[in-house]
């Protein structure tokens, strides 16, 4: 056999094993996988429908894409152990800085790739009560009361209640002048009525909706809604506080994941999506926040207005706000002995 | 009604009996529903605490990774199975007695460990094997090369059952006897047929399962070695070979039982060879060397043989399993074209063919298979288990090409040809362990020598633990 014949034979059955490997080709069929926080399944649900349809008419290729759902800071830690997530929709920054620091998988800057700092929706924490707000529940200072029963789930592993926990920090920096002790006081006060944590904020919506425990469910503004347009306005009432923290989860393409599967982009697409006009109509429709103006005005009527702050002007961005409070010795430690 | 629901009940018929008495005082009455309230709220919050523990238990457990320790080796299994490592291996512990060795020319009587393999294999991202095996007994100090020390160190990719690709050091698709393990081989040695086939080479190898299983096909281009030979590096020529193998198992789903264990196919490989490790020595049964090539020094008085073109080999094959009878067969050709340096050089072709066939049937009633077996009780006498036991019975020849001799080897040192036949009692004692008893009984044609006048008569016995 001579030299030429091989390398065509070997040529030939590289080629056979490429083919076979690969299948991103065009007009081919390509999965990614969404790695996104508890309340979004019924988001993901409607956009990726919407998105599978341009796609296709886009660039003829079959699209699929897995959801995986559960707290955002449990999903992040799960990529970061291998989950081989091609896109993250999380819950909060952190939890996707903390992909790009533990597991290299997507650059430090990530958040610049995409307007609004990546987060395409936005969304606040509102308090859900039962039907005619029985414990008569108006503002953050009724959770402390004793014999108020409070749902949320926990911070260490859920980004929903992080905001949670944060939102109501803000509050009584707030009401106290700024002062750290009243804060941490307020706190401990509130997580004593909490009687049981739940690791995500679906599961959370699950406790108190369904296996109806506790006086007051404290969610994510979409997630409060959902519920009620689920179970009906007969059972349950939206309480919007005095003040609420401005929640913005963001997205992101994880690039090594990615790269390696041959889906960049089809993620990079995905996301970019996310902004389109159509992205953001199925954002309000699902109660969250759109940024476009347009959309913005069109679902305005079904949210309250409310003094929103933010994690950059009162705790000074998300790294510092975990430090302090949700990492291990950290406030939240400190406070909730269960 | 869990305890719960049965404490509440209590709880709530108690209050009840205790409204009958009170009924009309409402504040108690109101007291009560309060305290009914606070009661449902706690066993909820319990229940819910539960369910959310078990919730937990469970997403721990499909992220833990399963050890296990067994029959079967050590094996470590991610929760989801895509990654797989396991450590496996075997040892053989043999000892050739010889009859009639009372006169030179006769290997002396012996202990040996014939096999030390480790093997270490399993897989990556659910679609990828991957194996490495060694063998400490095969002359790890012996040669500059690993040849003989990394037995497999190879990767197979399952894009599809009927796709794969495997590249790396493994056994070339050709010696029916030679691609069955080590561990599950009927004698103690193989049968003649393994002498004329390729052993273990580097490669890359396209294979699969076709129509379910009913067809297999391997075929590869590896760098080409001897007859019998393994190799991880061809430094003798650029030439390349290439081995197919086509193996049906036609009725292995069908509803008639009596065909049902029975697979047929062909194999064979072509290319070029040059190079003085090319060429072959045959042993017989008992590992004694009854035919070798000229290897002097290529001069007149000293020829010396070495491959030299085209080398080819068909080998067809047949096995045969019924409830506890098993049997297999395989005839092989290699031809192949040498060169004699003997201060001029002439070319030749020479033409050795070979074949066996070999029986067994499990006297303790366990279905005979390719893959071995596990017998149905282990060696416990107290609890009357007495392993499984196997009888065996083998034919087989090796016919040197008559245009060997006398140019390209002595016909006085080496024979033209070896007959064997051979019995063996198998004690499988458990999945671990096995004890073989061979007689082997070899004539030959050709050659003078005493040992080749007088024949082969070999005892062989082989202590195996396997995990």
């Amino acid at each position: 056999m001579k030299i030429r014949q091989h390398i065509t034979m070997a040529g030939a059955l590289f080629a056979l094993a490429v083919a076979a490997g690969t299948g991103t080709a065009p007009g081919k069929d390509i999965n990614i996988l969404n790695v996104s926080y508890d309340p979004t399944r019924e988001l993901y649900a409607e956009f990726n429908t919407a998105f599978i349809k341009h796609w296709k008419e886009k660039s003829g290729d079959t699209l699929t894409i897995k959801q995986s759902h559960g707290g955002s800071g449990k999903q992040a830690r799960a990529v970061i152990d291998g989950l081989e997530a091609d896109v993250v929709t999380l819950a909060l920054a952190y939890d996707i800085d903390a992909i790009s620091e533990k597991g290299r998988l997507l650059p430090g800057d990530w958040q610049k790739r995409l307007p609004h700092n990546s987060a395409p929706y936005a969304s606040t924490i509102v308090f859900l009560v039962r039907k005619g707000n029985p414990k008569g529940i108006k503002d953050w200072d009724d959770l402390v009361k004793p014999g108020i029963s409070i749902v949320t789930p926990n911070p260490k592993t859920s980004g929903g209640a992080r905001w949670n926990y944060l939102a109501a920090w803000a509050y009584a920096l707030q009401k106290h002048g700024n002062e750290e002790a009243k804060a941490r006081e307020f706190l401990g006060k509130l997580f004593k009525n909490v009687p049981v944590l739940d690791t995500g904020a679906r599961g959370a919506t699950t406790t108190f909706v369904q296996r109806e425990i506790g006086d007051v469910l404290i969610s994510w503004e979409n997630e409060a809604f959902l519920a009620i347009k689920e179970f009906g306005q007969a059972k349950f009432e939206v309480i919007t506080p005095s003040l609420s923290i401005l929640a913005e989860p963001p997205v992101a393409v994880v690039d090594k994941v990615a790269k390696r599967r041959g889906t960049e982009e089809v993620a990079k697409a995905y996301l970019d999506y996310l902004y389109t006009e159509e992205g953001q109509d199925i954002a309000g429709r699902n109660f969250y926040r759109p940024r476009s103006e347009k959309a913005a005005a069109k679902y305005a009527g079904q949210f309250t207005n409310v003094k929103l702050v933010t994690i950059d002007e009162v705790f000074g961005g998300w790294k510092k706000a975990q430090k302090t409070h949700f990492d291990d010795g950290g406030t939240f430690d400190q406070i909730f002995k269960p | 009604m869990n305890i719960y629901g049965k404490l509440i009940a209590g709880i709530v018929a108690t209050q009840m009996v205790a409204i009958s008495f009170a009924a009309e005082d409402s504040e108690t009455v109101e007291a009560l529903r309060r305290q009914i309230q606070e009661l449902d709220q706690k066993v909820r919050i319990l229940e819910r605490k539960q369910e959310l523990d078990k919730d937990a238990a469970s997403d721990k457990a499909k992220v833990t990774p399963t050890v296990s320790l067994g029959a079967g080796g050590f094996s470590v299994r991610s929760a989801d199975s895509n990654f797989v490592f396991k450590v496996r291996g075997y040892v053989q512990a043999d000892s050739r007695l010889y009859a009639d060795d009372y006169s030179g020319g006769t290997a002396n009587d012996t202990f040996l460990i014939r096999r030390a393999r480790p093997i270490f294999e399993g897989t990556v991202y659910n679609n990828y094997d991957f194996r490495v095996m060694l063998d400490f007994a095969s002359g790890i100090n012996s040669s500059a090369a690993n040849n003989v020390f990394l037995q497999d160190a190879y990767v197979n990719a399952r894009f599809a059952p009927e796709f794969q690709v495997q590249v790396g050091k493994f056994k070339e698709p050709v010696g029916l006897e030679r691609l069955q393990s080590g561990a599950n081989i009927l004698f103690v040695e193989r049968g003649y047929p393994t002498q004329l086939v390729p052993n273990r080479d580097v490669g890359v190898q396209l294979q699969g399962d076709l129509f379910g299983g009913l067809l297999r096909y391997e075929a590869g281009v590896f760098n080409g070695v001897a007859d019998g030979g393994s190799g991880d590096v061809d430094a003798s020529d650029d030439e390349k070979d290439i081995a197919g193998r086509l193996f049906a198992t036609p009725f292995k789903d069908g509803a008639t039982e009596i065909v049902r264990g029975l697979g047929f196919g062909v194999a064979g490989t072509t290319g070029n060879q040059d190079g003085s490790g090319l060429v072959s020595k045959f042993k017989t049964p008992g590992q004694q060397q009854f035919f070798s090539y000229r290897s002097g020094a290529g001069t007149a008085a000293a020829p010396n043989v070495v491959a030299d073109g085209d080398h080819w080999r068909v080998a067809p094959q047949l096995t045969y399993f019924y409830r506890s009878f098993g049997l297999f067969g395989e005839y092989v050709i290699s031809d192949q074209r040498v060169r004699r340096d003997a201060g001029t050089s002439s070319f030749s072709r020479v033409q050795n063919s070979a074949w066996q066939v070999s029986a067994s049937y499990l006297l303790t009633g366990e279905e005979n298979s390719w893959k071995g077996f596990v017998p149905r009780h282990n060696f416990d006498p107290a609890n009357g288990g007495w392993g499984a036991w196997e009888v065996a019975l083998r034919l087989g020849q090796l016919e040197v090409d008559d245009a060997a001799f006398p140019l390209l080897a002595s016909p006085t040192a080496s024979a033209s040809g070896a007959t064997s036949w051979g019995v063996g009692l198998n004690w499988h004692l458990n999945k671990n362990l096995k004890l073989n008893f061979n007689y082997e009984q070899t004539d030959f044609d050709g050659g003078t020598s005493d040992f080749l006048a007088r024949g082969e008569k070999v005892f062989l016995t082989r202590a195996q633990f396997a995990f």
